[in-house]
């Protein structure tokens, strides 16, 4: 499902070459639930970014789901990740002052769902997060697991394959953050593939495979074959 | 389609919503712009409408001939006169200038010479003109009372006057003056007709009334006059061409004429009421491009203000721009986006802007009594503007947050 070879990027700071990710080679089967753990300024969320397209690469090739992505323009990128990867944040980036069910639809919009089938299929995605019945609320209405929670609905809405989530419970309590984990549990064994970034091994060990990163470089990868 | 065009206006919607007084204020903004330069387009047709409509009243097709006195040919014999005279005139009248609809000799006796205009001791200081019968058609005189002259008060010279208003209410105050009698110097008039008062305001403030004030004259016979004066001489003549385009034709035919029989001694002039036009015509569009100017100024602060809080929006949403970037949308959505929420402002700027104009185009025609409706040329126009200004104001900070890459939209604090 998702293949990177050799992959780099580097940032430049003034005039400092900051190598954040080392020829990374990584595999990722349909269907796995990855945790990307690692010390700060290690690479995990740059990593993440790449997977998950929002950032562009300096070399190396990266396929998902069977299209080229390092080659693909900025109107591309969209359009892939829209189809095929649904994104949660650690602070949840939900449009505030806008309905929870307006916020699900977003994804919709882009994709060019018809308008009248959209509130059904929004409503359809809370009910599947159990939180159809604050649909209206808007988010700073909602608690921080209720945020989530909708992020996750808007996140699952367009059926996507994967699920890139950013810290997901980084800002949550931990009996909260159990609750998305358990979520993410249900999401997994139903097919959707998950890799997430989490710096809390509690987190992480919802997870069956943990690539640890240091400097760039994947340090360990266990529990790679549980899932083929 | 219609249904995702209205979809995206939504957005704009909720986005504008979200900072309603921000947005109220920069609609204000535009909306001000646009009814000033409403007004001033309103205004300015509003004033062309008035000098217009005086113009009108000395006849739009009104050619003048006289004798040109700064005639400097140093073969030609200056001589006393007008250089017009009854014989020539006739030969005008009977055989003359297809340009020409009618024409009429203008007789006035010369300003050193006092003019008495009496009866019971009431006076009037009024003009006196010798006509003939057809210049109230040619001036476009309508009489409000008794009748015009007619061909044969001239070739019998009756001593039978028109009345300008002025001169009807000096002379007879609130009564009917037509059959009554009155003097000019020694000789004994009957007033046959009193002519329509004619708007002056305008041209009367600029101190122009065409050398004189049209509502205080009194017209008799050009005959009649002469054998008062004791000469056959003709001041000017005022003539009527077939349409305003022939104007100089009608000008340049007389004159021929007039230099067939007296052109060894004396050269002609013409002004046409034609010229008069275009000259007047040329300075209110000048005073109206300088309004629109500065009515435009505001309207370019009012687009500035969009600029501002469009850029101030695109800073404020950054993070909205960049998880809308995450989940699908193309540049052209964004830029989309912004470009709606400009055009939503400036538009409703627009439509507040023409409904003040309108209030304020009726108020003002209220007062003055031009009419100043807006035309619907005017709304189109306004409307154009306003979609026009939000465009151009929207598209920087439009394009700029378009050109976001999301993860540094997502990670900006």
């Amino acid at each position: 499902m998702i293949e990177l070879i050799n992959i780099n990027k580097s940032y430049q700071l003034g005039e400092v070459n900051l190598q954040i990710l080392c020829d990374i080679n990584l595999k990722v089967n349909h269907g796995e639930f990855v945790a990307i753990m690692g010390p700060s300024g290690s690479g995990k969320t740059t990593l993440l970014n790449v997977i998950g397209c929002l950032d562009n690469i300096d070399s190396g090739r990266y396929t998902l789901a069977g299209e080229i992505v390092d080659q693909a323009s900025d109107d591309d990128l969209a359009r892939i990740r829209n189809a095929h990867i649904g994104f949660v944040f650690q602070l949840f980036n939900l449009i505030p002052r806008i309905p929870a069910w307006r916020n699900v639809e977003l994804p919709m919009i882009y994709r060019g769902i018809h308008p009248n089938t959209r509130y059904q299929q929004a409503m359809s995605a809370l009910k599947r997060v159990e939180i159809d019945d604050r649909s209206t609320h808007t988010p700073s209405q909602l608690s921080g697991g209720q945020q989530q929670r909708v992020a996750i609905a808007r996140a699952l809405i367009n059926n996507p394959e994967l699920l890139v989530a950013d810290e997901p419970t980084g800002s949550l309590d931990s009996s909260t953050g159990q609750e998305i984990m358990q979520l993410f549990q249900e999401l997994n064994s139903s097919g959707t593939t998950i890799i997430m970034v989490t710096h809390e091994e509690d987190i992480a060990k919802h997870a069956s495979r943990i690539i640890r990163l240091k400097d760039g470089i994947i340090e360990s990868d266990e529990g790679t074959n549980i899932k083929c | 389609m219609l249904v995702y065009i209205v979809d995206r206006f939504r957005q704009a919607l909720y986005a504008l919503r979200d900072n309603l007084r921000r947005t109220l204020l920069s609609i204000l903004g535009i909306a001000v712009g646009i009814a000033a330069v409403m007004a001033v387009g309103t205004i300015s047709k509003g004033g062309n409408y008035l000098i217009f409509s005086e113009l009108e009243t000395f006849g739009l097709n009104s050619v003048w001939i006289f004798r040109d006195r700064d005639d400097k040919d140093p073969n030609r014999i200056v001589r006393e006169g007008s250089g017009i005279d009854n014989d020539v005139y006739h030969a005008l009248r009977s055989d003359c200038c297809p340009a020409v609809r009618q024409l009429s000799a203008m007789v006035m006796s010369s300003r050193t010479k006092r003019t008495v205009v009496q009866v019971n001791n009431r006076f009037s200081n009024a003009r006196v003109q010798g006509v003939d019968y057809m210049l109230t058609s040619i001036a476009n005189d309508s009489i409000i009372e008794g009748r015009p002259f007619r061909a044969r008060d001239v070739s019998v010279r009756r001593a039978v006057a028109i009345l300008g208003p002025q001169p009807a209410e000096d002379l007879f105050g609130s009564a009917s003056p037509i059959g009554r009698e009155f003097r000019i110097n020694s000789q004994k008039f009957t007033v046959v007709g009193v002519l329509k008062k004619k708007s002056r305001d305008f041209l009367a403030s600029i101190g122009s009334a065409g050398g004189q004030d049209a509502n205080n004259r009194i017209l008799i016979p050009y005959s009649t006059y002469q054998k008062m004066l004791g000469h056959k001489q003709i001041n000017f003549l005022q003539a009527e061409a077939i349409t305003q385009k022939k104007a100089a034709e009608a000008a340049s035919q007389l004159i021929a004429v007039l230099n067939r029989h007296n052109g060894r001694n004396y050269t002609y002039k013409s002004d046409t009421m034609a010229s008069y036009i275009s000259t007047t015509q040329r300075i209110l569009d000048g005073v109206a491009m300088i309004g629109i100017i500065a009515a435009s100024v505001s309207l370019l602060v009012g687009g500035l203000g969009i600029m501002n809080i469009m850029s101030t929006s695109v800073l404020e949403r950054t993070r909205e721009i960049g998880l809308r970037k995450a989940v699908g949308a193309r540049q052209n959505d964004i830029l989309l986006q912004f470009l709606l929420e400009a055009v939503v402002i400036s538009t409703a700027g627009g439509i507040i802007g023409l409904t003040l104009g309108s209030i304020a185009s009726i108020v003002l025609a209220e007062f003055t009594g031009f009419p100043l409706t807006p035309s619907f040329f005017v709304i189109l126009i306004a409307l154009f503007v306003s979609i026009s200004v939000g465009i151009i104001s929207g598209y920087l900070p439009a394009k700029k947050a378009a050109k976001l890459r999301p993860v540094e939209a997502l990670r900006y604090e």
